[in-house]
């Protein structure tokens, strides 16, 4: 799974929901698949991004240089930095544990298996 | 300029507008000219640019040609080519083919000779090149495709002459071709309704689009091949994740697509976990109506049953774990889409599924509807007593809280499918009062998908028997093969070759009554 994906993931236990995003990540495995850069392509899925929770996210895999507040005047090498961050990082195995009900989001072989079990379903 | 089209008729308009709308082409033609037995349109774009532009994706428009002349007679055809001859100018010393084709007829090579010799008179000089021509004419004669004609008419009723400008994109259904793919299972679709439909989605570059039902993922590919960036999920993990060399992954590293689809997760689209203030611009998908692959959504058919404690460890934390499911009827997997789509989508955004009805019951109402949703396309693909329509649909205003979606005559059928479900367990009343109540209420007509799985299952049974029968009548004559031929040819074909998984026994078929 990649880290944009991550991004656009809460947790959704039937209640939960304040504090139920991001999801923590924890124990993860990390894989780097370099794919070819685009600039259009990457601006384009930027819109789509919630940069304070991937800064957040980023700091829980030892990437800390990111700044808080998505910066008004970008230039190429950021972009590629972010390239390599969101699209050619990949978490292979680990989970994404919810900050709010604790519940865990178990990831393997890339794959994120985020169904719920009866109790907490609506 | 005209355009020639070949298969799929009803999906051939749709896909033209669709593509004109993803290439920003500006497009006019007589929509009451268009008729679905003739593969030839004529349409006004403005400039070569643009016509090239428009057809560079088709996967159901073969050729564009600029129209230098059409007519009931070649010497109708003629006068409108030599009334331009500052057309022909810019050709006379390029290397050049010319291409006869009748539709609904055959043309001899000694009846194409004499046709392109009577063009003559435009005067080309350069070389004619058969392998690579700097230009290339056609002439498209139309015999029309009458089914209960024996022969085709002597004379063609509209004939076509023109410059081809580009050809459509039809070699992408043979890249995409499920034989050619590592890993399907036995709802793939099938390439080029696939590809079609990517392009009913508008898929494009920088574009996220959205499977909510992905099983072996289609859709990401040819979605992807468009340049979107796709992503999926299923409640079935094992679809995705398939063996170890024959997965959703191995798909897209086949055809190259990593920098395209995202991911695939593992949820229940009904339980889903997409954030707040999360957009996609397409959601395209095929949801599982239940004949080869029962649909189900998360719960529990039994209720009192409750979640086991093995070896210690809850159930639902072990690996592998596959959550209890009940079945998920179609009308529900609908509402629940377009519920989806319509939160979901940006504004613009489009909605591109199938839909399975019965033939006889189905009626344009049926179409379920959302008051922020507007229907772009229809079309059916035709299997005999069921067919399933590709249905397009387009977000057109935000969504207001407390606006539903909604289909045809709603609450009755979940009254019937409350009752149908109660019938099947066992729990009826016993002296079916309950069905008298509900058609007593229900005068109005049913839509076509209502209860789908057990009427196609019905259809089946029936031509088990029909088969029996034909069988035992033919053994006796010892023409046993031809008849078992005969009777499969005219039954209802399901989507793809497979054998269905699934017994009708497991469910109960009977109708009720209407």
């Amino acid at each position: 799974m990649r880290l944009i994906v991550h991004n656009m993931l809460q947790c959704h236990v039937k209640g939960c929901d304040s504090n139920n995003f991001p999801l923590q990540l924890s124990d993860v495995e990390l894989e780097i698949h370099e794919i070819e850069y685009n600039h259009e392509f990457l601006q384009s899925l930027l819109t789509k991004l919630d940069w304070k929770a991937f800064v957040a996210t980023a700091e829980q895999i030892g990437i800390t240089s990111l700044p808080q507040t998505f910066p008004e005047e970008i230039d190429e090498d950021f972009l590629k930095k972010l390239h390599r961050i969101l699209f050619e990082t990949h978490i292979v195995e680990g989970k994404m544990i919810c900050s709010n009900c604790s519940h865990e989001y178990p990831i393997r072989d890339g794959i994120p298996n985020m169904l719920l079990n009866e109790e907490e379903l609506e | 300029m005209s355009v020639i089209i070949l298969v799929h008729e009803e999906f051939r308009l749709p896909e033209l507008e669709s593509l004109a709308k993803i290439e920003d082409v500006k497009l006019t033609y007589n929509k009451e000219e268009y008729k679905k037995n003739c593969p030839f349109l004529v349409v006004n774009i403005e400039t070569e640019e643009e016509a090239t532009r428009l057809v560079k994706r088709a996967i159901l428009i073969k050729n564009i040609y600029e129209l230098w002349g059409m007519g009931e007679t070649y010497d109708e055809v003629h006068a409108q080519v030599k009334a331009c001859p500052e057309r022909w100018s810019s050709y006379i010393h390029k290397s050049f083919k010319f291409m006869v084709s009748g539709f609904g007829s055959t043309c001899s090579s000694d009846y194409q000779v004499r046709i392109i010799n009577s063009f003559s008179y435009l005067g080309f000089k350069g070389d004619i090149d058969l392998k690579n021509p700097q230009v290339q004419f056609g002439v498209l004669e139309d015999y029309g495709l009458d089914p209960y004609a024996a022969l085709p008419p002597p004379n063609p009723y509209t004939i076509y002459f023109g410059r081809l400008i580009a050809s459509g994109n039809r070699d992408l259904v043979q890249k995409y071709n499920l034989k050619k793919r590592n890993y399907i299972g036995n709802t793939s679709m099938d390439a080029e309704l696939s590809l079609i439909m990517a392009n009913q989605a508008l898929a494009s570059p920088g574009k996220l689009i959205y499977d909510p039902f992905v099983g072996t993922g289609s859709f990401l590919l040819t979605c992807a091949h468009f340049g979107a960036f796709t992503l999926g999920s299923d409640i079935d993990g094992r679809q995705i994740r398939g063996q170890v060399d024959r997965s959703v992954k191995s798909n897209i590293d086949q055809y190259n697509l990593g920098d395209k689809v995202l991911d695939t997760l593992v949820f229940d689209i009904c339980y889903h976990p997409w954030r707040e203030n999360l957009w996609f611009d397409a959601i395209v998908t095929d949801p599982p109506y239940g004949v080869r692959a029962g649909a189900k959504k998360l719960g529990r058919k039994d209720p009192t049953k409750r979640s086991r404690v093995i070896d210690g460890v809850p159930a639902h934390k072990r690996e592998n774990y596959y959550p209890p499911t009940k079945p998920y009827e179609m009308s529900e997997v609908l509402i629940d889409l377009l519920e989806f789509a319509a939160r979901f989508l940006v504004v613009g955004g489009r909605l591109v599924y199938w839909l399975p009805t019965i033939v006889d019951e189905y009626s344009s109402e049926d179409i379920p509807e959302h008051p922020c949703m507007i229907l772009i396309s229809n079309s059916e693909q035709n299997f005999g007593q069921w067919s399933r329509r590709l249905v397009t649909m387009e977000k057109f205003k935000e969504n207001v809280e407390g606006e539903h979606a909604s289909v045809n005559n709603a609450k009755s059928l979940d009254n019937m499918s409350l009752l149908f479900q109660k019938k099947k367990e066992g729990k009826s009343d016993g002296d079916g009062k309950d069905f008298e109540k509900t058609n007593d209420n229900d005068a109005n007509k049913k839509p076509g998908h209502y209860l789908f799985r057990e009427k196609y299952f019905s259809f089946k049974s029936e031509e088990k028997t029909k088969r029996e029968q034909t069988w035992i009548r033919f053994k006796n004559k010892d023409n046993a093969n031809d008849s078992v031929d005969n009777v499969q040819s005219s039954s209802t074909i399901p989507p793809t070759e497979n054998i269905l998984s699934e017994k009708p026994s497991d469910y109960n078929t009977k109708k009720p009554e209407q």
